[in-house]
């Protein structure tokens, strides 16, 4: 699991363009939205992307995504579950 | 039309108020080298399609003149003109969705798929309230781009702007020349055809 949430962590920072930014700085329990990273809607819709991409996971529906993408811990975690690649 | 300040940039030159300012890198690199040098406080920049980022820094060199730089401008307007539009984010959306197999449209390439995100990329930067517009010109042409900013000075409430040309065919070809005019100002040069055309040559 911790391998995943590091690959994730760099799959984020490339996706999402942070800059400046490594794995390291991006706590596993952090808000993503909010106070977190300071992500928008657009990150949001660019988070699915990476998932439908890299895990064949499709969220059917966009408020899914507010229980998935919370931190680190709890994208992870829905991946493990519900991956298909 | 007054100007108080211009700039002028290519992938290998940037002149600002007649003088040329020195950078190592060209290019794709000269782009992020003004970032880290002259800004550095905005990580949006990193986001940017390639038009916004090459009219952002150079917008950002243009306004480092004013002193002190203006902020909560409702009397500032944002009137920028080109020849490709926003055809280089255009063509890298268009890489997102050319296969069947790999197709996953991005929806951060895609919201800059219009030329005018970038007024409003430095509208926001800047908290600037006037008047934005971006206009797409068949070639340079100062004529009409003169014409188009006395218009929108026929609103009283426009007392200045950032004008001019952003052309950007990807981040290693751009061509700026942006000026910061103002509806009246002493000592300032006159901004006409032939002293646009003088810069543009530059």
């Amino acid at each position: 699991m911790e391998d995943l949430k590091q690959e994730l962590k760099e799959k984020i920072i490339a996706a999402l363009k942070l800059a400046d930014m490594t794995p390291s700085d991006i706590d596993n329990e952090a808000p993503l939205f909010g106070d977190g990273l300071g992500l928008d809607s657009i990150d949001a819709l660019e988070l699915m992307l990476l998932l439908e991409k890299n895990y064949g996971i499709r969220l059917q529906n966009p408020a899914e995504g507010k229980k998935v993408f919370v931190n680190i811990d709890t994208m992870a975690a829905y991946v493990a579950e519900n991956r298909t690649r | 039309m007054k100007y108080s300040s211009y700039v002028r940039m290519t992938p290998s030159r940037v002149v600002l108020n007649e003088k040329m300012l020195t950078f190592e890198d060209s290019g794709k690199n000269l782009l992020l080298e003004i970032y880290r040098k002259a800004v550095g406080d905005w990580p949006k920049f990193f986001k940017m399609d390639p038009l916004s980022k090459v009219g952002f820094v150079s917008t950002e060199l243009l306004l480092s003149t004013e002193s002190p730089r203006v902020k909560d401008c409702e009397d500032r307007a944002v009137i920028l003109f080109n020849r490709s539009g926003s055809l280089a984010d255009d063509r890298i959306y268009e890489g997102t969705i050319r296969s069947r197999e790999e197709f996953y449209p991005s929806p951060a390439v895609f919201v800059y798929t219009l030329p005018n995100i970038l007024t409003g990329e430095i509208a926001i930067r800047n908290k600037y309230y006037g008047e934005t517009s971006f206009s797409v010109l068949e070639k340079f042409d100062a004529s009409v781009m003169l014409r188009t900013l006395e218009a929108a000075f026929v609103d009283p409430m426009t007392r200045s702007a950032v004008f001019g040309w952003v052309e950007c065919g990807s981040e290693e070809e751009f061509d700026v020349c942006l000026f910061l005019v103002h509806r009246e100002g002493e000592g300032m040069k006159e901004l006409d055809e032939k002293e646009f055309e003088r810069i543009w040559k530059i």
